[in-house]
């Protein structure tokens, strides 16, 4: 169209639109004489305008349609919102005192009743998750309302600008976690802490309300007389979500809650068995992560950490910890209280916080009478001294890795791996799981997690397969690979057959276990690590090529960088490479021994090359 | 959050930028960022509460936020409503157009096997697809791309409108039907041009 003709229609178009119906046509008529396409581009426009009138196109602003987008975009950027000296509501904000995984906290000034409280502001997808939010807020002011002088007292919930708030009672200290500091505490310390921490607990699950998250960045120190404050009671129904092995029918939650792959969420180490499981939860799951806490308050170490998530989820499940009496000198009697508190079955457990509390406190006096004839006895054996000193450092020998901050993907996958590692291998008897094989023997177990998806949604719980079957195109997929032994691991893909093949790289990646290949002993690994591969709607077989080695192998030590760029080798020198490898050692085909739910592939040898077969329709 | 300094600093970069310093412009943007931002917000919190969705006063607020109104001259404002949708729309361009990126996994070589990328908003495309048509509509009449950009990026009404475009607020509501009209045209793929 010509300015001279837009010009014109537009002329016509803007009397006509006055007028209607014959009106309109008759006009539109006359103005446009014979000019025949001149009448039908006004024809259009006028029809075009009662569509866009019918569909309520534009009406609106553009804001509206992206405003979920640009809050997730913002919240990955900048958390810190709020500036001291801002008013925010009727709070002054005085200082910032820190980050934690339900959002910021403030130290504020209540311009209304003059006090300074602490004032935590609650994370935007937090905050948007009402009815998890009308929960929380009942249980956190039914906590604050026991007026047990160990739990932090509420006074107010609110929102400003849509962000959720909480004020609180703010206490002057460290919490437990920053006290610890990585250091073995004394006994006495121990138990003060410990039998405070069971007070609040006993009261709150009087009142029916477990905590759920009790760990030692939940513990408050006031400074001025160490009087022990637990935090956030209720809070941790959001984060218990992100814990739990994925529900379906919780997806949606999880979908809704979903903002960001760098979302902030505590650390796993003081789950319970049943947490972990995402099984029932119960008061007994806080007795548990009291435990955990003594341990560590004790040793100086977690008792559960493995290298992965999964390890440690594993261990939590399945292993028990080092007697505290290897790693401290410590009273028979309380290795007894916490061997009971971390009983894997919450049957075998203290049932109250009370009957844990009576056990604490019964050792406390003990040990004071103790201390007291050693006093007029000996003086030179300190019995209430675990460590021999405050500056004692915790060697790091066996370094414990805290996962503190893991999105919330890599949890859920985590979990869910493992937990249908532990099902299928109670399912099936594969006892090459776990016996390391003789040094000339390459052996591999692998299986494949399918989820099927529905609008870009997941629908239907996942299943695991021990490998090949057809595929639909609305399936997609995990590889788990689980090493007996040590070695260098590889995974590409080739895609649909064809006389010279192209390789795509799957493993190592730069994210996956660190951007290495080397795998120790018994580790787990899920690839892709966080989402799921989808099939090329194009029908045929993918092969994923498993390469286990003894040796790290040059032709695939060389590749991983294409993993960062969608893992297509572009280089066809390294491609052959790669093609001409497994043309060579494919050929000796390892003995393939199928469970229900996963497939061990063994070969003598130092290497180990075998092809998935993933035939898709 | 009382952002007084703030309605000072904007009303000077407004001075500065009307004296011809581009780099106003530049100042001005995360400002109008955060309040935008800000806007979503609310607008997302009343929208799960089930409230009516009030954006006009949502935005309008934000404009008083942004600008000392009592001491701005009109003239200004008006220029101040101008840069402020013309910016408006820029960032929600931008971030429609990661969103549509990512989504397309970073325009990378389809392989066959891709990990799934993460569910973005269909909003984004069209989003897209509506500037690039509001770009070509500024090509060949661009008062009536601005009446877009002014209503549907920044929020003005009608009456505003009319004053930062010197017309009569009858023209504004005819312009905004043509432009409307010939947009739908446009996204809905019967336009012949």
């Amino acid at each position: 169209m010509t300015l001279d003709r837009w010009q014109q229609v537009s002329r016509i178009f803007k009397s006509a639109i006055d007028l209607d119906g014959e009106a309109r046509a008759a006009y539109v008529v006359d103005q446009c004489g014979s000019d025949e396409s001149l009448r039908a581009e006004v024809e259009k426009l006028l029809d075009s305008h009662r569509q866009a009138n019918a569909a309520d196109f534009m009406n609106g602003m553009a804001v509206e349609y992206v405003a979920s987008m640009l809050i997730d975009d913002n919240d990955q950027k900048s958390q810190p919102r709020i500036l001291k000296g801002q008013q925010f509501g009727s709070y002054v904000i005085l200082d910032s005192l820190g980050a934690g995984g339900m959002g910021e906290v403030y130290l504020a000034q209540d311009s209304r009743l003059d006090r300074t409280v602490a004032l935590k502001v609650l994370s935007h997808d937090i905050s948007l998750d009402k009815r998890r939010m009308q929960r929380f807020r009942q249980e956190a002011k039914v906590a604050s309302s026991l007026n047990q002088p160990n739990i932090l007292t509420v006074f107010e919930f609110g929102e400003v600008d849509g962000l959720t708030f909480i004020a609180t009672e703010f206490v002057d200290g460290e919490t437990l976690r920053s006290h610890l500091h990585g250091k073995k505490r004394k006994l006495a310390e121990i138990l003060d802490i410990t039998i405070q921490v069971l007070s609040a607990l006993d009261a709150a699950h009087e009142a029916r309300i477990v905590h759920r998250d009790i760990k030692p960045e939940n513990v408050m120190i006031r400074r001025r007389d160490g009087v022990v404050k637990v935090l956030d009671f209720g809070l941790a129904k959001f984060t218990e979500k992100k814990h739990s092995a994925m529900k379906m029918e919780e997806s949606e939650a999880a979908t809704a809650v979903k903002t960001a792959p760098g979302i902030i969420m505590g650390t796993i180490n003081y789950m319970s068995p049943e947490q972990a499981q995402a099984g029932d939860i119960d008061e007994r799951t806080d007795i548990w992560s009291t435990g955990v806490m003594i341990y560590e308050m004790v040793t100086g170490k977690m008792p559960f950490g493995g290298a992965t998530t999964s390890h440690t989820i594993v261990q939590i499940l399945e292993k028990d910890p080092p007697p505290l009496s290897k790693l401290a000198p410590v009273p028979d009697e309380l290795e007894r209280i916490v061997r009971k508190a971390m009983a894997k079955s919450p049957d075998e457990r203290y049932q109250t916080a009370k009957d844990m509390l009576i056990d604490l406190r019964a050792l406390r006096k003990r040990l004071d009478v103790e201390a007291e004839l050693d006093r007029t006895s000996s003086p030179s054996t300190p019995v209430t001294a675990v460590a021999t000193g405050e500056t004692e450092q915790w060697t790091q020998k066996t370094k414990v890795l805290v996962i503190a901050l893991i999105g919330m993907a890599v949890v859920t996958a985590a979990i869910f791996a493992v937990n249908i590692w532990r099902s299928s291998r109670a399912q099936t008897s594969a006892p090459v799981v776990t016996a390391a094989p003789p040094a000339a023997e390459r052996t591999l177990t692998y299986w494949i997690t399918v989820q099927k998806f529905k609008d870009k949604k997941p629908y239907q719980e996942p299943f695991t397969l021990a490998g090949e079957i057809n595929f639909e195109t609305n399936y997609q997929v995990r590889v788990i690979v689980r090493t007996p032994q040590g070695g260098h691991l590889y995974i590409v893909n080739e895609g649909p057959e064809s006389d010279r093949p192209e390789f795509v790289v799957l493993f190592p990646s730069s994210t996956a276990n660190g951007g290495s290949s080397s795998l120790a002993a018994s580790q787990t690994l899920q690839i892709p690590e966080k989402s799921w591969f989808i099939f090329d709607p194009e029908q045929g077989v993918e092969k994923v090529w498993l390469v286990f080695s003894e040796e790290a192998l040059p032709e695939f030590e060389t590749i991983r960088e294409f993993a960062n760029r969608k893992g297509l080798i572009t280089d066809p020198a390294r491609n052959e490479a790669v093609r001409n490898f497994i043309n060579t050692y494919s050929a000796a085909k390892p003995a393939v021994e199928k469970g229900d739910k996963l497939t061990t592939l063994k070969i003598q040898g130092k290497l180990l090359v075998y092809p998935i077969r993933l035939e898709h329709h | 959050m009382t952002r007084i300094p703030r309605q000072h600093e904007i009303t000077q970069l407004l001075a500065e930028w009307r004296e011809g310093n581009q780099s106003a412009l530049d100042e001005l943007y995360p400002l109008v960022y955060d309040e935008l931002h800000r806007l979503a917000r609310r607008y997302m919190s009343r929208e799960r509460k089930g409230h009516t969705l009030q954006t006009t006063a949502l935005i309008n607020e934000a404009y008083v936020r942004l600008v000392d109104q009592k001491n701005v001259h009109w003239a200004n404002r008006s220029h101040f409503f101008a840069i402020s949708a013309q910016i408006m729309r820029r960032i929600l361009i931008d971030h429609a157009r990661r969103h549509a990126y990512a989504k397309r996994g970073g325009g990378a070589q389809q392989v066959s096997l891709e990990e799934a990328a993460a569910v973005t908003p269909e909003h984004s495309m069209e989003l897209i697809r509506l500037d690039e048509a509001l770009k070509s509509l500024a090509e060949r009449d661009p008062r009536r791309s601005q009446v877009v950009e002014l209503r549907y990026f920044g929020g003005l009404n009608n009456e505003e409108i009319a004053g930062v475009l010197h017309v009569s607020e009858n023209t504004v509501t005819r312009d905004w039907n043509m432009a409307r009209a010939w947009l739908y045209q446009q996204l809905t793929g019967s336009g012949a041009n």
